[in-house]
């Protein structure tokens, strides 16, 4: 009797695993002011709708078998049988039928099953890829950022993806470096960026607001601290801010944002990053021309903010450590002179 | 006619024990039953089995096949705790939000040594060592075919192994994954050597898991006991069967793409390099052509477990036996045409993704036969509730999750969400513990009594399973959650705030409780080495052979041999008797004699009739120095001593002819001759032809593996390339090297003339076609040489050359290693060590000159070539 309890206790924990499963997929958000949750199952676009349809038929005919295979072994258990190894021995193929209808027929028509529904997802999301695009947008993964090309607007940032709300946009995805994977979830599948091929993602959201990604192929020692954000808006507020990212930033006015241009241009800095209309015109870290506009400081690891700023600034290495930024050694004075013009540049 | 062989400086040191010690202490002598059933001539074949005097030079040569076994799995178990130890290390880090316990530098590291020691150092040894520990048991013979090179394999592993964890007193250690991605792991994105570790340990561990898959295929195929044909074979002999042909197809591409790799490192090709003509895409098909059969390697076998132990502790024969044959042997086959699924994210064409798509989801077909067969089993027989039973249900549950979700992953869309994240992470490790691990340790549980003669603890035993599935299941069933609410894998940690964090919690304890089921484990494995109750001959009323031994078995296994006539040979009344009379008198002569000399029969492959009574080799100093020389030949690249390397190489090779040096018979031609008429079979007294046959066969096979894993790369950069040859190289020339190739083609020539002379016992014909077969070979051996050396172009100046020398290289390299074989067989042709009866390495030596001739017109075509067809 005591055997059978534990018996019992092994088919019950499972079952209670899967509702707890089932259930916490449902309640996936968990906002913050920062970041939110990227879940797959909580979709804000066609693709993504698509994919995350597919994985909840998948997921509930997947719980429905398991089930169904753990009553059959609880069955096997305790079901009470005549036995006779005698017998048994002599009937060396009893048994076969049960292997073949269940283990190959209805295996089988459940794959068939899965493969159709598979196929018809790959079908509507590639109808998503070839329907009418607009916006091409260069995404080149750097170890550990991404450079984000609005070529045919003729700018550049980083870090960060704009755009339009309900209107497919093509990503051209390619790496500098290694090979790097963007994912954002709430917006569909996966698609690597290679050192020598171009790959093309369609990016559609249905609604305004900001979407978490991540970089998903191991990339080196910062990998984890690889993030970005795509940010939609409605058709007027991108129209503004394309016209936005196109302006030119002229010299500041300000004292401070003066003299903080002034070693900025003058000290290392230049080697790294550009600035238009300036004489900086690095390309290893990114583009600074709008920093000031942007939503991150060093690959969505820190909220935009003057002190966060200040600490990347003065020590990034302490951030994220292995990065490609050296700490500067700057005065106080100094620091606060290139956060002006920093900020300036919005 | 006189033979005079040198003596073989390997006999110094090793001394047989004395006499007395076989007196077997687990006999009692007035219990006369037992003294039928063991008779007295057991003490003289024990004491010509047993490994000899455990001096050191004694233990550095032990052979018997449970050594072996038994050092392989300790020593793979001592690396899954390491392997465990890294895991922990990570759950620690992870188990808060933006923990700040590991550097992300040390955490890509112990992921890294987690899954490379886990997949190289634990699971593929440890499922070989079971299988030479088990294989003469299972299959009723007294050895495997080639127990030295077992003594290589396992010292090569260890070696390797140790190297491996070595990068950590040089601060070196590999942080790019198990996977290693270039251009990540190539040398621009990861100068220094930590990766050199990674390639050239793990390769030299790859080395040895292809030497243990020769021996046990041919253990299997011809082996066996006197009737026990391939229908009656037991099922953990089915799956070693097909994992370790898996093994010779899957690990040949990944050594080959690992020194491809290496030599980019260190040599300056371009294999990899997008700049120069290659791609890193290549590199990921390599891997996972190796990749993906690897979990199967694991998986089969693991099945093969499940499907020995299920029919024992239900008490009735297994449902659908031939079905799982088939199911085994159709998982080998479809686990090679999937590797693709591990790449859906790289961009590859739709139609492509949708076939690996299929074939990914069809091998759930052979793996739903299995399941239901196991719990159709359980249904007909009457379930006992042991520990390895109890270790088989969690492996049930938790595998047909895994399958499950398995199926999942393999569509394409569901898969561009979740491949590289969490939910991919919970999939694995329900497949590789659940799939793998429980199974190992049911078999611990199971088999261990055999060897160590005591039981394990029923309680401690039912404690550490309860504990290890409650905390698997812990640990990994919320990864699969977090995976679906986007955490990515390989990040050393997370943002505060992301909704990740009691997950990763749940995760870290649960991990924890793993651990202590194994701390669990290891003290009921020493409490049972010490104080556990005698098991007996068969504690569970098993079926098959291996139980029918004395407990611990004695070194050479069987005194008699058992027939074989039903599929479980302990169980149906007279199971283990039988046969012809012929056979009957056959196995009880061979428990008489021969007792100087190791004697193991072979048996046909279909129905396991006897064929030859051969010598298995003895213990000897060669295996182990010959591992030493390749470990260094291979460590020391990582710093690239070229010229300690050089060392390596001629103790490599001095090593080699030592270990193969032949031997003289103990017992007379006329013994021999008296023993071979009276029963019908042939007495070898010097080795096997079927199994040296099979060996060579096998080598061979590598080789054409690797010599395919080659071609592969080269059409795949071929492709590549819009231009080929690419701009600055001309067509190359091939009239040298065709006159090169021709001259060994008209070496085999006299090379099959030897062999005619050999059979005719024609001495003077033998010595000179072999002398004229070593001279045409090695001229033409000599102008591929010197193509090979007078390119005018470097490695370095394109894939293209890369390729061109590489493969020109390796045909070069089996030129000499042929020339090489000829020299060692023509100098003992000339002291007359070979006549009619004795004639396998005079064959062999012909069969290898045939094939290489073969792969060198292969090789000629597509080099000089395809360049011509633009």
């Amino acid at each position: 009797m005591h055997r059978r309890r534990e018996r019992l206790g092994l088919v019950l924990g499972w079952l209670v695993l899967n509702l707890f499963w089932l259930g916490s997929c449902l309640n996936a958000n968990v906002e913050n002011s920062f970041i939110r949750t990227p879940s797959m199952l909580a979709p804000q676009g066609p693709a993504a709708r698509h994919i995350a349809g597919l994985s909840w038929f998948m997921i509930i005919l997947g719980t429905v078998i398991f089930i169904g295979v753990m009553i059959y072994l609880a069955y096997a258990i305790w079901g009470d049988r005549g036995y006779d190894l005698e017998e048994e021995l002599k009937r060396p193929n009893e048994g076969n039928g049960i292997v073949l209808t269940w283990g190959v027929g209805f295996t089988a028509l459940i794959l068939v099953i899965l493969f159709g529904a598979n196929i018809g997802t790959m079908r509507a999301n590639n109808q998503i890829a070839d329907s009418e695009q607009g916006l091409v947008i260069d995404v080149i993964g750097r170890q550990w950022w991404w450079e984000v090309q609005y070529g045919d607007q003729g700018f550049e940032i980083a870090n960060e993806i704009h755009i339009p709300a309900g209107q497919p946009v093509t990503l051209r995805l390619a790496a500098k470096d290694v090979i790097h994977s963007f994912w954002v979830p709430e917006l569909g599948g996966k698609l690597d960026l290679l050192p020598n091929q171009v790959n093309e993602l369609t990016l559609v959201a249905d609604k305004t607001g900001e979407y978490w990604g991540e970089c998903a192929e191991y990339c080196g020692t910062q990998h984890a601290k690889m993030k970005l954000v795509v940010i939609v808006h409605s058709e007027q507020q991108f129209a503004a801010w394309l016209e936005h990212q196109q302006t030119v930033p002229g010299p500041p006015e300000d004292e401070l944002a003066v003299e903080g241009q002034q070693i900025f241009l003058g000290s290392a800095c230049v080697y790294c990053h550009a600035i238009e209309g300036t004489n900086a015109s690095g390309d290893l870290g990114p583009d600074l021309t709008h920093v000031a506009s942007r939503r991150t400081i060093g690959a969505g690891i820190l909220e935009n903010t003057t002190g966060n700023l200040a600490g990347w600034i003065v020590d990034a290495q302490a951030i994220k450590p292995g990065n490609h930024m050296p700490p500067m050694d700057l005065s106080g004075e100094e620091l606060q002179a290139v956060l002006a013009y920093m900020k300036y540049l919005e | 006619m006189s033979v005079s062989i040198p003596a073989n400086p390997e006999d110094a040191g090793r001394e047989k024990r004395p006499m007395e010690d076989y007196k077997n202490p687990h006999l009692d002598p007035s219990d006369t039953e037992q003294l039928l059933k063991y008779p007295v001539q057991d003490d003289a074949l024990s004491r010509q089995w047993d490994d000899p005097e455990p001096t050191l030079i004694g233990r550095l040569s032990a052979l018997q096949n449970d050594t072996i076994g038994k050092r392989l799995i300790f020593t793979a178990f001592g690396f899954f705790v390491l392997g465990g130890i890294n895991a922990l290390l990570m759950r620690i880090q992870l188990a808060k939000a933006e923990n700040t316990f590991l550097s992300p530098d040390a955490y890509n590291q112990f992921f890294t040594m987690h899954g490379s020691t886990m997949m190289f150092l634990f699971a593929v040894p440890i499922i070989e060592g079971f299988a030479i520990m088990l294989l003469p048991f299972l299959l009723g013979n007294r050895e495997m075919p080639f127990p030295r090179l077992g003594v290589f394999s396992f010292w090569v592993f260890l070696f390797g192994g140790l190297l491996f964890y070595a990068s950590f007193l040089f601060d070196a250690v590999p942080e790019n994954g198990w996977f290693a991605y270039v251009p990540l792991a190539g040398p621009r994105y990861s100068p220094g050597i930590a990766m050199d570790f990674w390639l050239l340990a793990l390769g030299v561990a790859e080395v040895s898991a292809i030497a243990a898959g020769i021996e046990i295929i041919i253990s299997i195929l011809n082996m066996r006991a006197p009737g026990m044909s391939l229908s009656r074979m037991p099922l953990f002999a089915w799956a070693m069967l097909v994992t370790a042909f898996s093994i010779l197809f899957a690990f040949t591409p990944l050594f080959v793409a690992s020194m491809l790799m290496e030599t980019d490192r260190h040599f300056g090709t371009q294999f990899f390099n997008t700049e120069a003509g290659g791609t890193p895409i290549l590199w990921q098909h390599l891997f996972w052509i190796f990749g993906h059969p690897e979990v199967y390697i694991q998986f089969i076998p693991a099945t093969g477990i499940v499907s020995m132990i299920v029919p024992v502790f239900s008490r009735r024969p297994i449902v659908g036996y031939s079905l799982i044959v088939v199911a085994i042997v159709a998982t080998g086959f479809i686990s090679f045409g999937l590797w693709a699924h591990h790449m859906f994210t790289v961009g590859l064409p739709n139609i492509a993704m949708t076939f690996f798509t299929a074939a990914s989801t069809m091998i759930a077909i052979p793996a739903g036969i299995q399941v239901f067969a196991w719990i159709t089993t359980i249904m007909r027989g009457r379930p006992r509730w042991n520990t390895p039973m109890l270790f088989v249900m969690g492996f049930l549950v938790i595998f047909v999750l895994g399958g499950i979700t398995g199926v999942m992953v393999a569509s394409v869309p569901f898969d561009s969400q979740v491949h590289d994240s969490y939910f991919v992470v919970a999939h694995f490790h329900y497949v590789l513990i659940g799939g793998v691990t429980f199974p190992l340790f049911a078999a611990f549980y199971y088999w261990l009594p055999k060897w160590n003669g005591r039981l394990f603890d029923e309680g401690l035993g039912k404690l550490h399973f309860w504990l290890m599935f409650i905390g698997f299941n812990v640990t990994f069933f919320p990864m699969h959650i977090v995976g679906i609410l986007g955490m990515p894998r390989r990040v050393y940690t997370y943002p505060a705030g992301i909704g990740w964090e009691p997950y990763n919690l749940i995760s870290t304890i649960g991990a924890f409780m793993i651990a202590a089921s194994v701390l669990i484990f290891l003290v009921n494995l020493i409490r049972s080495m010490q104080s556990g109750a005698p098991a007996g001959e068969n504690p569970w009323d098993a079926d098959s052979l291996e139980w029918k031994t004395i407990t611990p078995p004695m070194p050479h296994n069987f005194s008699v041999l058992p027939i074989v006539n039903s599929r479980h040979p302990l169980w149906e009344p007279g199971g283990t008797q039988g046969g012809t009379e012929s056979t009957q008198k056959l196995v009880n002569a061979l428990a008489r004699w021969p007792t100087s000399w190791r004697a193991a029969m072979v048996t046909s492959t279909l129905e396991g009739k006897p064929l030859e009574i051969f010598r298995v080799t003895e213990p000897s100093i060669w295996p182990f120095v010959s591992a030493v020389g390749l470990i260094i030949i291979f460590g020391s690249e990582i710093w690239s001593l070229r010229w300690v390397a050089a060392i390596g190489a001629l103790i490599f090779i001095a090593s080699l002819i030592g270990w193969h040096w032949p031997k003289t018979s103990p017992t007379s031609q006329d013994e021999e001759d008296a023993f071979a008429r009276e029963h019908g079979i042939l007495v070898r007294s010097y080795g096997s032809r079927t199994v040296a046959r099979n060996g060579m066969m096998l080598t061979l096979l590598v080789f054409g593996v690797g010599l395919a894993s080659l071609l592969f790369s080269y059409f795949y950069i071929r492709l590549e390339n819009p231009v080929w040859p690419p701009s600055g190289f001309e067509n190359p020339a091939w009239l040298l090297p065709l006159i090169g190739l021709g001259l060994w083609l008209v070496s085999l020539i006299p090379s099959s003339l030897s062999v005619r002379a050999i059979h005719d016992d024609n001495q003077p014909a033998l010595r000179n076609h072999l002398l004229f077969s070593l001279l045409l070979a090695a001229m033409g051996t000599g102008i591929i040489l010197y193509v090979l050396l007078t390119k005018n172009y470097t490695v370095s100046d394109h894939a293209y050359a890369s390729l061109f020398i590489m493969i020109e290289g390796f045909l070069a390299v089996l030129m000499l290693g042929g020339l090489g074989m000829n020299l060692f067989v023509q100098f003992f042709a000339r002291r007359g060590l070979y006549s009619s009866g004795r004639y396998i390495a005079v064959e062999n030596s012909a069969l290898y000159f045939t094939v290489i001739a073969v792969f060198g017109v292969i090789i000629l075509a597509v080099l000089y070539g395809v360049p011509y067809l633009t």
